[in-house]
């Protein structure tokens, strides 16, 4: 994202330092290293999952840093014009004060995009979410608020998106349908009545439910199904013959271009690749892109990400 | 309740009564995977390409382009002095992608929509590295792109790309390379090239490659779904492959259009 603009001799300072040998950077990282990054869930209590992300919070004061909110919020919804899961990224206009209205709808647009067609793919769909098959449905609204941007929002973006999905409970519901009442042939005794025989070749399994209760209290419920599958982004940012992870927004205005990619862990092993965008104008060939993927595969940060996800759900257990 | 105990009581029992509503029947088992056949070609064969430069008379550059069910006209406009922006050095690429009301299959409400602008996105992002903004200062180059039918997110993605890269070389503005598109997407386990509407839909992930073949650079990567590593590898490397050939394709429908305006 072009939002920060630096000048000429701050952009060659910058990449200079990361081509040195060792590289610099202002803040003392080596270019595998991530800012720390602060998780917290539950933040927003009138909602079915919540979570805040910060990264690259100074940790003496509790400043700075990029900052997101996410909360899932489940409403009933209509299965034939639904397809279930719908992501909104708001901007906040205090994290990007220099961007006028358009600009940062048009921000707010892209950022939308990537989480939402990266998210919403049918291969992530959970699977408890049906209600009444074919009829109702939890529709599930994931929004994501930026209030801070410090650079690296889309790694952000991503972590919070699949925090908020790891702590949403979706409720029970208990599917209710309607029966003759037996009273009522009772009292038809000497009436010619059909009587309800099963014919052999009747093989359905007709369900009837036309409506559901909800056996739960407003605050309990099952999790996601296959809420491991919510993929982790790691954005590369290239300078010329290196790349580097976590950039602030100095680092993002100095470097050409970026590339963006969505890991799945379903099995530890074989992570699947769920987005792949690249960014800005830089210069690659297809030997510098097959690089890249297998660098950002190899970076061990994102099996750390999720452990730090791990961790924190089973404290979250404890809530 | 009331109204089901009241209709048991209301029925007629000397007629055959039918079902107070209907449906239409639902088949729980989905069709087998792969029903979908390619019609009339491989898995590694684009859909053909028609390709003219210079239709609209009044923009700067144009190119229609045509892959069976995918039509896209797009106009360049500029370079030309950009309005309301703040001073840039370079120059600013901006692509606007219409969809029209009949295009799909359901109606596009004439409004902007979410596809569109990410649909100008990727295109944006496969044509920036390719146009020679530094030589534009505060200037603005305006590429409109009208989808008059859609078969499939990806075909007009590469489509689009390549109309836009062909109509910035008719318009004469300076560029290093013209840039190619080519998508691929993966059917169980095979890669099929340059997807349809129903092929993509039965995908379990796609992939949309811009390169310039005459420089070797890779512009863009824009893959959903999902994939595993390798087979991303492995779409681009085939993509890339076809993008050569495509190409030409576009640089021979270039030259014949600069040989008929002489």
């Amino acid at each position: 994202m072009a939002s920060t603009s630096i000048s000429k001799a701050e952009k060659s300072y910058i990449q200079a330092g990361l081509l040195a040998n060792p590289p610099r950077r202002a803040d003392g990282r080596s270019l595998r290293d991530f800012r720390p990054i602060s998780l917290e869930t539950g933040v927003a209590p009138l909602s079915n999952g919540s979570a805040r992300v910060n990264i690259g919070r100074n940790p003496h004061d509790g400043s700075g840093g990029t900052e997101i909110i996410a909360t899932v919020k489940l409403e009933v919804g209509n299965a034939v014009d639904d397809d279930g899961l719908s992501c909104t990224v708001v901007c906040s206009p205090s994290a990007y004060p220099h961007l006028s209205s358009g600009a940062l709808d048009d921000l707010q647009h892209d950022l939308t995009t990537v989480l939402h067609s990266t998210l919403s793919h049918p291969s992530l769909r959970p699977k408890n979410l049906e209600i009444i098959p074919g009829k109702k449905l939890w529709s599930l609204n994931l929004d994501l608020l930026v209030m801070a941007d410090a650079g690296n929002i889309y790694d952000a973006l991503f972590i919070a998106a699949r925090v908020a999905l790891w702590d949403t409970k979706v409720p029970r519901t208990r599917s209710v349908e309607y029966k003759n009442p037996k009273t009522l042939s009772l009292a038809s005794e000497n009436m010619d009545v059909d009587r309800d025989t099963s014919s052999g070749f009747d093989t359905r399994k007709v369900s009837n439910a036309v409506d559901f209760e909800l056996p739960d209290y407003w605050d309990e419920g099952q999790v996601l199904d296959g809420r491991e599958r919510w993929p982790i982004a790691i954005t590369l940012n290239l300078a010329p013959s290196v790349h580097f992870v976590d950039a602030t927004l100095q680092e993002e205005a100095s470097c050409a271009s970026r590339i963006l990619a969505a890991y799945s862990y379903e099995t530890p092993t074989e992570p699947t690749i769920q987005c792949l965008r690249m960014f800005g104008s830089g210069e690659l060939n297809v030997l510098g892109v097959k690089a890249l993927i297998k660098a950002s595969l190899l970076l061990g940060r994102i099996p750390s990400v999720l452990n730090i996800l791990g961790r924190r759900q089973k404290s979250t257990q404890l809530r | 309740m009331s109204s089901a105990q009241g209709l048991v009581r209301n029925q007629d029992r000397r007629r055959i009564n039918g079902p107070e509503e209907s449906f239409p029947p639902v088949f729980t088992e989905q069709p087998p995977q792969s029903p979908i056949s390619r019609q009339g070609r491989t898995t590694s064969d684009v859909r053909p390409i028609f390709l003219q430069p210079g239709l609209i008379s009044q923009a700067n550059g144009s190119a229609y382009i045509e892959t069976e069910r995918t039509k896209i006209a797009c106009s360049v406009y500029g370079p030309r002095q950009s309005k309301n922006t703040a001073y840039n050095e370079k120059g600013r690429l901006n692509v606007e992608v219409k969809f029209a009301p009949f295009s799909c299959e359901r109606r596009k409400a004439p409004m902007r929509d979410a596809e569109d602008r990410s649909i100008a996105m990727a295109i944006q992002q496969a044509l920036a590295s390719s146009v020679q903004l530094e030589l534009f200062p505060k200037s603005t180059i305006d590429i409109f792109l009208v989808i008059i039918e859609a078969d499939g997110h990806e075909g007009c993605v590469a489509s689009g790309s390549i109309a836009a890269s062909a109509a910035l070389a008719d318009a004469g503005i300076d560029m290093f390379g013209l840039v190619i598109s080519c998508s691929a997407a993966i059917i169980g386990l095979e890669i099929w090239i340059d997807p349809t509407q129903e092929e993509s839909d039965s995908a379990n992930g796609s992939l949309v490659l811009a390169c310039m073949p005459a420089l070797g650079s890779v512009t863009s990567v824009w893959q959903s779904g999902k994939l595993t590593p390798s087979q991303v590898i492995a779409c681009i490397e085939t993509c890339e492959s076809r993008c050569t050939d495509i190409h030409s394709i576009v640089a021979q429908a270039l030259r014949e259009n600069t040989k008929g305006e002489t």
